[in-house]
């Protein structure tokens, strides 16, 4: 594994020695991205990339990293922007408290730093002393969305069972939390919460299991639609169609089980966006000087068959 | 002399049982031991429902160690099944998703993409690393990276869906309640064992793990067992991949990580032996239930996801240590 | 020989017991390895211990150094108990081995290997590379390697040199019964002479030494007194001055020792060239001029030599291990060239190599297995493994060889070392090879083992079949052989007829016309 960090290293350092060679006038955005193998991370460079192209006002390096917690990958892209001298760094932290001392040594750089999608630790930038807004989702609001649909369709004392992302990640607490805001606001009886690392097969396996557990389980709240697809399979295979499911994510796959009715319902924080949205922030800064303050939510809209 | 050597086939008989007996049956007992243990301390563990949910549970896991057995028992390593699992499963998935076929036509055109793809990663990590003498360890290692940098490649990092019904219909289709895409993992069992034990090629791959160098001046071409091995493995991560497609209908370029220490697990908590030689694919089979029957008692029994981790973790070396007290008591 | 004076010293008085040995019994799950083992020693003696292999000797061996517990009777060791727990509690009592097997760390240097249990340490705590290097030297000089690099590693020695650093090594520590297993079974007649100097140094040091070998003119050279083992038993226990070889193996054996090691095989005629080999050169026989032979059908031809000769490189060469470099190899007359030793073997080619537990053998699978891995062809039908046809094959084989042994599905490991080596033969014999390459055919196998396979490999003279004999015992030579090819420096020195044999002959060839060959004589 080290030696594979090192070849990231290196190549993030590589790509980034190209980009400086450029001499331009325009601003230089730097952004810092999560695994691009997740599917949503993905999109949302492709949405960046895209945005780049329309607005042709600004010069785009972006930066990803090889899985979920790889984070000292993004500590050294953040590092090697500050050498380039960039104007702006948008920054999808992989770890809310670890990336809080490299961003405020960019802060001192004097280069404009948004902080998107994943927020970083309110104590940790205390303790840093660093004034650093949040641009983003509410990933728990977004979560009770997803809940209070199930809630409402269930009404007060439905079985339900929670199947937990990442345990440890930021977006996979604040969704836990979100649905368990939803519990508690519904009161509905929460009968089991596990992990499924996101994954689709262990969650069909961890949920199929937890069924035999409760058979009496009306209701499914998973962290990710990637995971909810996991559950449906699993409730087809037991020939249970008396089970609602609702996920997060919106992906393309769900589209159908959502028109059909396998799922009741996923959430939709326009993750394609999220990243151009950010860079629109950035670039703001960069040309009036005015710091964006406290947590600037972005769109978040629960999806439902229409 | 004589009478010593006409007396040895009946001799043969009894003295059989009971060291092989011991010797197999120790991980047999283990798994006996969990089941009694789940079915008294929970109340859904032996019902009609879980054991189906068991079977379909632990498939994958069990195709993958299939293959894994033949890799181990020359003495090798494959840490790339979980990964070209998903490249074979993304490839699969953009072939049956093609415009212009039947169903019957894109399933068998799917299958035909996974297997091919699985048989040519494995057959690369063989090649690679017996040619030039290579560590499998390392060379697979990178094969690990290369078939998921190059399933997220093909697939662009998306989900693939929406694949034929029949499809769907396969991979949760039953048989008297137990999951057909089980069955079909069994006959691979059953298939590897047969080879294993009563053919010249099952008999070299023990002795190339005990001895390649005995192999090697008995005039056998050892780099040729050694590809095949690897080339097996990867076959089997090639169906694997078709079962995750039947039975999830998607192919998701991360699916299977990390499945490959799953595999290595129930291959070496089955008895065979890390440095090659010495087990059995029934072994393997007994191993694939300890861990599938955990994962799921566990659940059961209500256990939080760490503790879960940690207990399994346990068996892993508890499983081990039994297998060195075995091999030790076989020995004298 | 040097030798032979200590055989002429007193044998050790009674009273001076210093180590005894009472009722010894060990057994293994239903085997009993040892079965009533009674001895004693004195201090200061040289103690033969001789028995066929799986007499018990090794086991014993191994409960005196603390390998294995014993189950009944008792040892005295300087008037206490002795049981020792561990093979460094024997240590710590000053019973030191050598063993058989070898135990050295083959990537570490030979100065390493010889401190690792006291490594020598400088002031600042670190290791005195330059101490342990001068202690190293110092033992290595003192057992008369004086032309070994002691920072070399050791997995760049041959089997012989090993052996020697590992009695260097046994040295080093203070011993005062130093066991010797087999010592000279790898070892020329010039280095086990160098070695029985060694022991009367030791011995005149008041270090009693165990001496265990299939040697029985080593034991009346250099041993005080003798015990046989038999099945698990101590036969008996004489002095050396009170018996005769002939006396110790009817002691052995329980039986006269037929003529088989009569000094003349019978004539018979020789066929046409099988094998001949063209200034053979490979990468690890680089000789000028390279190696050139002729192998005859029903021939056996012999080559001597010291260890590092290219002897064996000679076999690997012909049967395609190491590629030739150059120079050319003809088979029945035609020239061919083998890509391995599977283009060896089908051109008729057999090789029983001389590391059983690396090359011979799979030690951990059945015997049947073993005899029919040269041969899957017989044994099987389009990949299908024939199981009855191949125990039938390997029963039928064992009868031939006079194979003990328990099931032909028990491991190779559950043999002794004789009947292990008459399974390598038997699964070149499956082929019915038409030339036979030997590697120290007989190392490590007991004295009626030896004259069994000799029988065996004379048999296959007469049968026609061509063989090429390696081996570092002139005897075995001199018994088998119709000529000896001596070799020194990866060039054959010359040729020995059967006339003209004698261990005079030999030596000179091997020595004599190698002048600078580094090796001093004393």
């Amino acid at each position: 594994m080290k030696l594979l960090k090192i070849a990231v290293a290196a190549a993030t350092g590589l790509a980034l020695l190209g980009g400086t060679a450029l001499a331009d006038d325009k601003p230089v955005v730097g952004l810092i991205m999560k695994s691009l193998a997740n599917e949503f991370f993905q999109n949302m460079m492709v949405g960046a990339e895209e945005h780049q192209k329309r607005r042709g006002d600004y010069e785009l390096k972006a930066v990803g990293m090889q899985n979920e917690t790889d984070f000292e990958s993004q500590i050294n892209a953040v590092e090697n922007f500050i050498t380039q001298g960039v104007d702006a760094i948008v920054v999808a932290p992989a770890d809310s408290r670890a990336m809080v001392r490299p961003l405020k040594k960019a802060m001192e750089a004097g280069i404009v730093v948004v902080n998107f999608d994943v927020a970083l630790d309110e104590e940790a930038k205390k303790q840093q002393g660093v004034e650093l807004a949040f641009v983003g989702p509410d990933n728990r609001g977004g979560a009770k969305l997803a809940g209070d649909a199930l809630g409402k369709k269930l009404g007060e004392g439905g079985n339900v069972v929670i199947i937990e992302g990442n345990p440890g990640a930021d977006n996979a607490t604040q969704r836990r939390l979100g649905f368990e805001d939803s519990v508690a606001e519904y009161k509905l009886d929460l009968l089991d919460s596990r992990t499924a690392h996101w994954e689709t097969e262990e969650a069909n396996q961890v949920f199929a299991t937890m069924l035999t557990a409760h058979p009496d389980i009306q209701g499914v709240m998973a962290a990710n639609d990637s995971m909810a697809i996991g559950v449906v399979k699993a409730l087809e295979s037991a020939g249970r169609t008396d089970i609602e499911v609702v996920g997060f994510d919106n992906i393309p796959a769900v589209g159908p089980m959502i028109e059909d009715g396998r799922m009741l319902a996923t959430v939709d924080q326009f993750g394609t966006d999220m990243a151009a949205n950010a860079i629109d922030m950035a670039l703001d800064v960069v040309s009036t000087g005015e710091q964006l303050q406290g947590w600037v939510k972005t769109p978040i809209e629960l999806v439902t068959a229409k | 002399m004589t009478t010593e050597t006409l007396s040895e086939t009946a001799a043969a008989a009894p003295k059989f049982s009971i060291r092989t007996v011991l010797h197999n049956a120790g991980i047999g007992l283990a798994l006996l031991a969990l089941i009694v243990f789940f079915s008294l301390f929970t109340e859904h563990f032996l019902t009609p429902n879980n054991i189906t949910n068991i079977l379909t549970q632990i498939t994958i896991n069990l195709v993958l160690a299939v293959g894994m057995t033949f890799v181990i028992l020359i003495g090798g390593i494959d840490l790339s099944v979980g990964s070209v699992m998903a490249f074979a499963a993304v490839v699969a998935g953009k072939a049956i998703t093609l415009p212009g076929f039947g169903p019957a036509e894109a399933i068998a055109l799917a299958v035909v993409a996974a297997t091919l793809t699985g048989v040519f990663c494995g057959f690369l990590n063989g090649a690679i690393s017996a040619y030039w003498s290579l560590p499998s360890f390392i060379i697979t290692l990178g094969m690990l990276n290369i078939a998921r940098g190059a399933a997220l490649q093909v697939s662009e990092a998306q989900t693939i869906y929406s694949f034929p019904f029949a499809f769907e219909e396969f991979g949760s289709a039953m048989i008297y309640g137990v999951p057909v895409v089980f069955l079909v993992a069994l006959v691979l069992v059953f298939i590897a064992w047969f080879v294993l034990n009563f053919t010249v090629f099952g008999r070299l791959i023990y002795g190339i793990g005990n001895n390649e160098e005995a192999v090697r001046l008995a005039g056998h071409s050892v780099a040729r067992y050694k590809i095949a091995a690897f080339t097996i493995c990867g076959l089997t991560a090639g169906i694997a991949a078709v079962v995750y497609m039947a039975r999830l209908n998607i192919s998701s370029p991360i699916a299977g990580i990390g499945f490959e220490l799953n595999a290595i697990a129930a291959v070496i908590i089955g008895g065979t032996s890390l440095s090659g030689g010495r087990g059995s694919v029934i072994g393997t089979l007994l191993g694939a239930f300890i861990i599938g029957v955990l994962a799921n008692g566990l659940i059961l029994i209500g256990l939080s996801d760490f503790m879960r981790q940690m207990i399994t973790g346990v068996v892993i070396i508890v499983a081990v240590i039994l297998d060195y007290y075995r091999a030790k008591y076989a020995a004298k | 020989m040097a030798a032979a004076s200590l055989a002429a010293a007193p044998a050790a008085a009674p009273d001076r017991a210093f180590l005894t040995v009472e009722g010894l019994k060990k057994h293994f799950g239903g085997v009993k390895a040892l079965d009533g083992v009674s001895f004693s020693l004195d201090e200061g003696e040289v103690h033969a211990l001789v028995g066929e292999n799986g007499a018990g000797k090794s086991t014993l061996i191994k409960i005196l150094s603390g390998v294995f517990p014993y189950d009944a009777g008792q040892i005295v060791l300087a008037g206490e108990a002795y049981r020792p727990l561990s093979p460094h509690d024997a240590k710590d009592h000053g019973v030191q081995v050598v063993h058989q097997e070898f135990n050295l760390l083959e990537h570490l240097t030979i100065a390493e290997n010889i401190s690792i249990e006291q490594l020598p340490k400088n002031s600042f705590g670190l290791l005195d590379r330059k101490e342990m290097n001068r202690r190293a030297r110092k033992a290595l000089d003192a057992i008369g390697l004086t032309d070994v690099d002691v920072t070399a590693p050791v997995r760049s020695l041959g089997i012989a040199h090993r052996q020697l650093v590992e009695i260097a090594r046994a040295l080093q520590s203070k011993s005062r019964i130093l066991i010797l297993d087999e010592p000279t079974a790898t070892l020329t007649e010039r280095e086990t002479k160098r070695l029985f100097d060694i022991v009367a140094g030791i011995k005149a040091d008041g270090v009693t030494v165990v001496f265990v070998s299939h040697h029985l003119d080593e034991v009346f050279a250099i041993c005080d007194r003798v015990t046989v083992f038999r099945n698990g038993k101590t036969i008996a226990t004489d002095l050396i001055s009170e018996t005769t070889p002939e006396g110790v193996v009817q002691r052995m054996v329980g039986r006269k020792l037929a003529a088989e090691q009569e000094e003349h095989p019978d004539r018979h005629a020789l066929g046409e060239s099988a094998l001949r080999l063209e200034n053979l050169v490979t990468a690890a026989n680089p000789g000028s001029t390279g190696v050139s032979l002729d192998l005859r059908y029903g021939e056996i031809v012999g080559i001597s030599g010291l260890v590092g000769a290219g002897r064996t490189e000679i076999l690997r060469g012909i049967f395609g291990i190491d590629p030739p470099q150059s120079g050319k190899i003809f088979r029945d007359g035609a020239e061919v060239r083998f890509k391995g030793p599977r283009d060896a073997i089908a051109a008729g080619i057999g090789f029983v190599t001389e590391d059983r537990k690396d090359e011979g053998l799979i030690l951990g699978m059945p015997i049947a297995a073993n005899i029919s891995l040269a041969n899957m062809g017989s044994v099987s039908r389009s990949g299908l493994l024939k199981l009855a046809e191949e125990t039938r094959q390997a029963v039928a084989s064992a009868a031939r060889l006079t194979l003990k042994y328990g099931r032909t599905s028990d491991p190779a490991s559950s043999l002794s070392g004789g009947n292990q080596q008459k399974v390598v033969l038997a699964k070149w014999l499956a082929r019915n090879p038409k030339v036979l390459l030997l590697d120290e055919p007989t190392r490590g196998v007991d004295v009626g083992a030896k004259a069994e396979i000799y029988a065996i490999l004379k048999d296959l003279a007469r049968e026609g079949v061509a063989l090429l004999v390696v081996s570092s015992e002139m005897p075995e030579l001199m018994t088998l052989a119709d000529r000896i090819l001596v070799l020194a420096e990866h060039e054959i020195q010359g040729e020995v007829k059967r006339p003209d044999f004698s261990e005079e002959n030999i030596l000179k060839l091997a020595y004599g016309q190698t002048p600078g060959a580094g090796e001093n004589d004393k």
